[in-house]
């Protein structure tokens, strides 16, 4: 065992405590706001632009599969199924649980969408 | 030269009277001491600038993550004690206050939930000291107990059966360090302040608390 670093804290417990909930106060994102554009030139009023959000790039998903006994599946699909939610956002859920950083609209159930 | 850092992953348990009693105790000693808090309640910023104002000891209320490290280096040079005070939750600030500290404080109450969360936070800084390479030394402080009655006891052998590194020195129920949240005056006599000075004398025996100097009087 070494003495203790400071310098290295950071980078080295980096992958911890990603794993953990930040408490950083969280800056409000990109929102649509009305601009005025001065013109000098005229007396009338200037125009009022409305500034669009800029369009967030989606993460692209991936499949993952994995074996499980037939008796853990079943069991899975009737807690989902007790719950009123598909096994898919059920499982993110207890990831979510566990501190995996899961989106709210990952959650989404998307069968009732489809319906 | 003496970083502290008081976590556990449950609210309640008594982290800021901890943090309340060694920042005034070694005030009063006469060292140079700061204060960081990283609880978004922040009690201990609230008391030391209410009832303990008349310390002066500097708090730096810093909820990101990312400046936690950075403060406490910058204070670490220029005080002999920094403590740091963190949620009643794990959160990554509480990750990298645990990475710097010479020893890590986990108090725990007489209740089952206590228990669970004082062996999931010393396990989170055994996590933390195998990345770093380095030994952190944590001890569990008891804290509220009543002596003699049987949750005392039972909890006696719940921390052994865990093999939780607990502290000698108990901070049993009293009423002079409630007392303390109100007045800012830690106990020093009785005891609450027999119980007080034997606690920090064993952190003092730990290497992570300097010496005792003789108690100077503040005016107050």
């Amino acid at each position: 065992m070494g003495k203790k670093d400071l310098a290295s804290v950071t980078t080295d417990l980096s992958a911890l405590a990603s794993m953990m909930p930040t408490q950083r106060p969280v800056t409000p994102g990109a929102v649509a706001a009305a601009v005025a554009i001065s013109s000098p030139a005229t007396a009338e009023p200037a125009p009022v632009v409305p500034l669009r959000p800029k369009p967030v790039k989606r993460e692209e998903t991936i499949q993952f599969s994995l074996s499980l006994r037939k008796s853990l599946r079943k069991q899975l699909a009737s807690l989902a199924a007790d719950a009123d939610m598909t096994m898919r956002a059920f499982v993110l859920n207890a990831l979510k649980a566990k501190g995996l950083s899961v989106r709210d609209e990952d959650l989404a159930d998307l069968r009732k969408e489809r319906r | 030269m003496s970083i502290i850092t008081i976590a556990t992953t449950k609210g309640g348990a008594g982290k800021t009277t901890i943090a309340r009693l060694i920042l005034a105790r070694k005030c009063i000693e006469g060292f140079k001491v700061a204060a960081v808090d990283s609880d978004f309640n922040h009690t201990l910023t609230d008391w030391l600038s209410t009832a303990a104002r008349k310390y002066a000891i500097p708090v730096h209320q810093e909820l990101d993550e990312t400046k936690i490290v950075p403060l406490v280096t910058e204070l670490d040079q220029q005080h002999d004690v920094v403590l740091v005070d963190t949620a009643g939750a794990a959160a990554q600030a509480t990750i990298f206050a645990i990475g710097c500290a010479d020893l890590v404080l986990v108090p725990m109450q007489p209740s089952s939930a206590d228990v669970v969360e004082a062996i999931k936070t010393v396990n989170l800084i055994r996590s933390a000291s195998q990345m770093l390479r380095r030994e952190i030394l944590a001890r569990v402080v008891l804290c509220g107990f009543r002596p003699g009655t049987n949750i005392a006891e039972h909890l006696d052998r719940e921390v052994v059966k865990a093999n939780l590194p607990v502290m000698a020195a108990r901070l049993n129920h009293a009423v002079a360090l409630q007392e303390m949240s109100f007045t800012g005056t830690p106990p020093t006599v009785g005891t609450a302040g027999s119980q007080a000075t034997a606690f920090l004398d064993e952190i003092t025996h730990l290497g992570a608390l300097p010496e005792p100097k003789e108690i100077v009087k503040l005016a107050s």
